[in-house]
């Protein structure tokens, strides 16, 4: 037991040591990584390192006869928790969501000291010694109370109050709702029966289940199925199809979606809202194959008012493809991304 | 007398020999005393296994190819419009390296050392200010050995990593070498330095990359920029860490082969190269306190802040920069990319960045702009068509690979437009249900129409009301009397343009058409560039996203008075539970 919590001990104070450092600049900021993709499973992690590491550290003073009174290890892991989410991830949070989860937080913390009557009532103690003032500390701290609250709150109501010029918030729908058809290239296009054209297998027909299994299944770091080489010179059918997909979005999309189709390319740092990310679960892969049909075709413009159609840099790709290339790039996202698109059934 | 022939023969042949071996030993010494200070012997890498090779492969022809071509001659479908163009692998010519000018990077297929594996860290953190991304987390450690075990021994076909005879490797030491303190004394002799080393003459007086250099070209003649060292977040060899020095030593100390940057190993010391790579640090864009900008890890660039605050002033605002008014006034960094929405389109932006100030008083506004661009372009003569002209016929090229009349063959050979910059605000924003706008492109309608001001290199400043992107501007001559450019500059590579236009909040003024300035509230701002050297005009140009004017409000009296009431409050309530305890105490109750 003692060496089970010395090991969080050690965890727990090398961690801190570590954030604070990444805080205050001493220590690169990137010594480590949050990873695209990873990012929630990371935080949580770190975030349970570190409830082990003050569970060890409160063990060790404990034993040590230096524990820290049960009121304080409360408010000190809260402000720790609204610390972390402030500090450490990132992207940053808008104020509101960090305020949920600090309250979330602060609600565990009350479970955790009110768990029995004992812990609770060493949880009030120190304010009811302080209230009584029986000693001469706290008679000392109690006006220090009287003296300091007011102070904190109106200044913090001060700052509250100071104009400030932060951006104001806006809720954009990504994937608002698809009409029944759309005009392309003067030909009309039903969503929901339209198929791709150009899933069809080496002798030309129509075939999900074969170009289902020239996609390797998704995970980080995609790779084609050996043997299914796009660059190959005798590809044909679906895989021929990826290929001249693959050239028309290299010439025109990644700019903006990335070489990775990540939605980070050359020009996407300064674009708002930021290029979709495809490798993402949430785009392509909860999409049908004609949602992306029509969005590719209509580009920003034509998006309803709640998908913010005057900041959308998104082109609609009519106006530089034909129907047959806005297809074929369809099915390179898919192949290269290893998703498949969503059916109608 | 055959005898003595065959002695002075022999004699000679030993002279001869000894000659032959004192010279190869002398060279070999002189080898030793070559090498340039900082630098050590390496040793070749062994060859990755054949697995490896195949495994790389896979890898390569998923993700690579595009860019880099079928064969690794950087002529892959994306190259033509990339600027700079993706590396052809077939020489085994690479620009980031810790290893001497001319010779192969590091990269051992067993050893993903940070510092020991060029290639590797390359592929890893990618290169800023290109298009290679940072292919951490996309590709896993192994695969990214792998595809560099294939493009090493397969793709790189004139030289061989493993050739013992052909191949040496003069490794910069970096690792044991320390950074100099970036004291002014250091920093100081650095700029004395980039002058004596003649850096200023491809990067500048200021560093801007603006030197008499435009014209450069890489080993395969296409066109080639010194780098901006006012901007280190798109140094190629930044490695997603811009504001570190030992980048920029080690750049200085192996030049970057396949470009005109030469290595300065051999006529500098250590201790200079420190100074220089300390004072090219020191250029690089900081925040008012000298503090590095904050980077945004998912982009490289800086982070951004959408909101252009616009400051106060008594009286009139001053047009110079050195007044305390400017000085203190936030300088905001807008990103800017090609707009590639609407034909022309412009994928090789040059102008990546402006940067904003704003001021005001109760009847102008003024926007201090300033951006980077290595050339002024001022039009010679009168432009083919009217400044209204929005579809004007400025060809979009297509993408060719590798042949003639490839878009980046003709990068320097454009029709020279004006430089310009133009801020286009929303008008009657405060009729629109928030947040809708104007579309960010010359704007939507008639009803939803934008006011635009431009300014252009050849001095003019207009004003127009845009209706949507692909309808020529109304010109608004009755207000263009109103505005007035207090300030146009090209200096060393960079522009410093102040507009100042009235802030349209007047009675008498057309609502219809103005933009209505008022305090407090957010304007929807857009910003766009033309390079006038990279052929922009009409709408092949840089764009930025929405950003927001905010004219920052002088501090209202309540500021002041409800805080404090709240502290009384406090201090009643404090009073109140301290009597309420007390009186528990006692047994009494209430």
């Amino acid at each position: 037991m003692k060496a089970l919590m010395s090991l969080g001990a050690l965890i727990g104070v090398a961690g801190l040591l570590l954030l604070g450092g990444m805080t205050f600049d001493i220590v690169p900021s990137t010594t480590i990584r949050l990873v695209e993709g990873y990012m929630p499973m990371q935080l949580l992690f770190e975030v349970s390192c570190y409830v082990m590491g003050f569970a060890g550290l409160s063990y060790i003073l404990n034993a040590m006869g230096m524990g820290i009174p049960r009121f304080w290890q409360g408010i000190g892991f809260w402000v720790f928790f609204l610390l972390y989410l402030k500090y450490r991830v990132y992207p940053p949070i808008p104020f509101s969501v960090r305020a949920m989860y600090g309250t979330v937080g602060l609600v565990a913390v009350f479970m955790w000291i009110s768990a029995n009557e004992d812990d609770w009532k060493k949880f009030k103690q120190p304010i009811m010694n302080v209230l009584d003032a029986q000693t001469g500390v706290n008679k000392l701290l109690r006006y220090a109370y009287l003296v300091l609250l007011p102070i904190l709150i109106g200044g913090f109501s001060f700052n509250a109050m100071m104009p400030k010029s932060e951006e104001p918030i806006e809720l954009r729908t990504v994937h608002p709702a698809p009409p029944a058809s759309t005009k392309v290239h003067g030909k009309t296009y039903t969503l929901q029966t339209s198929q791709n054209p150009y899933r069809v297998n080496p002798e030309g027909k129509y075939d999900q289940e074969y170009s289902n299994s020239n996609i390797v299944e998704q995970g980080m770091g995609r790779l084609m199925k050996p043997n299914a080489n796009p660059w190959d010179e005798n590809s044909q059918g679906y895989l021929k199809y990826v290929r001249e997909g693959g050239e028309i979005f290299f010439q025109n999309c990644h700019f903006c979606h990335g070489d990775n189709l990540n939605g980070r390319g050359l020009h996407a740092f300064a674009f708002n809202p930021i290029p979709a990310n495809f490798t993402d679960p949430g785009t392509i892969a909860q999409l049908q194959e004609t949602f992306i049909f029509w969005r590719v075709a209509k580009g920003g413009i034509g998006l309803p008012n709640e998908g913010f159609p005057w900041a959308s840099v998104m082109p609609p790709w009519e106006q530089h493809l034909t129907v047959d290339e806005i297809w074929k790039v369809i099915l390179f996202e898919y192949w290269h991304t290893g998703y498949y698109p969503r059916t109608w059934d | 007398m055959m005898e003595r022939t065959t002695q002075k023969a022999g004699f000679l042949t030993a002279a001869a020999f000894g000659v032959l071996l004192g010279t190869g030993f002398g060279s070999m010494v002189a080898s030793a005393e070559d090498m340039p200070e900082g630098f050590k012997k390496g040793e070749l890498a062994p060859p990755p296994s054949a697995e490896m090779i195949e495994a790389g492969k896979r890898v390569y022809f998923t993700k690579c190819v595009w860019c880099h071509g079928v064969d690794g001659a950087g002529d892959g479908p994306g190259a033509d419009r990339l600027w700079p163009r993706p590396r052809n692998f077939n020489q085994g010519t690479f620009k980031i390296r810790h290893t001497a000018s001319g010779e192969l990077p590091l990269f051992d297929a067993k050893k993903p050392v940070d510092g020991q594996n060029d290639l590797f860290e390359t592929v890893t953190h990618g290169l800023p200010g290109s298009a290679m991304p940072p292919w951490e987390g996309i590709l896993t450690e192994e695969q990214r050995l792998q595809v560099l075990s294939f493009v090493t021994t397969e793709l790189v076909k004139d030289r061989q990593f493993t050739d013992k005879e052909t191949e040496t490797q003069t490794v910069l030491n970096l690792g044991q070498l320390q950074p100099k303190e970036a004291t002014e004394e250091s920093i100081k002799r650095g700029a004395e330095l980039v002058v004596e080393k003649k850096c200023v003459e491809c990067h500048g007086m200021e560093g801007r990359g603006d030197g008499n250099a435009f014209n450069l070209k890489d080993d395969w003649g296409f066109s080639i920029q010194p780098a901006d060292w006012r901007k280190c977040w798109n140094f190629r060899g930044s490695r997603q860490d811009p504001y570190n020095v030992r980048n920029i030593f080690r750049t200085f100390s192996t030049g970057v082969n396949g470009t005109p940057m030469p290595s300065f190993a051999d006529n500098t010391s250590v201790d200079e190269r420190w100074d220089i790579a300390n004072f090219v640090n020191s250029l690089c864009e900081r925040d008012t306190l000298g503090k590095p900008l904050p980077i945004d890890p998912l982009t490289d660039k800086p982070k951004i802040n959408f909101v252009i605050p616009s400051d106060p002033v008594e009286g009139e605002i001053p047009t110079d920069l050195e007044n305390e008014a400017w000085q203190k006034a936030p300088k905001r960094y807008v990103a800017m990319g090609g707009q590639i929405t609407h034909k022309p389109r412009n994928f090789v932006n040059r102008i990546d960045d402006i940067w904003v100030r704003s001021l005001y008083n109760d009847q102008h506004i003024v926007y201090l702009v300033e951006w980077d661009d290595r050339t002024k372009s001022v039009a010679e003569g009168k432009l083919p068509w009217a400044p209204t002209e929005v579809n004007i016929d400025v060809k979009e090229q297509d993408p060719k690979t590798g042949e003639e009349g490839s878009i980046a063959a003709h990068q320097n050979n454009y029709t020279v437009y004006n430089d310009a910059i133009a801020i286009q605000t929303a008008v009657k924003w405060k009729d629109l249900p928030a947040p809708i706008k104007p579309r960010y492109l010359f704007g939507t309608n008639e009803q939803f129409p934008v006011d635009i001001v431009k300014w252009e290199a050849d001095g003019s400043l207009h004003a127009f009301l845009g209706t949507g992107w692909d309808k020529d501007f109304q010109q608004r001559y009755d207000y263009e009397e109103n505005m007035k450019v207090l300030k146009a500059e090209w200096k060393n590579g960079r522009w410093y343009v102040m507009i100042q236009r009235p802030v349209g909040n007047k009675e008498d003024q057309d609502y219809d058409e103005d933009t209505f300035f008022e305090v407090g509230q957010y304007i929807p701002t857009i910003f766009f560039a033309w390079d006038g050297h990279n052929g922009d005009a009409g709408r092949k140009m840089a764009v930025s996203a929405f950003y927001y004017t905010f004219m920052n409000p002088p501090v209202p009296q309540e500021t002041y008075i409800y805080p404090v009431v709240i502290a009384v409050g406090v201090v009643l309530l404090e009073g109140w539970v301290l009597t309420r305890r007390a009186n528990k105490k006692k047994g009494k109750t209430l």
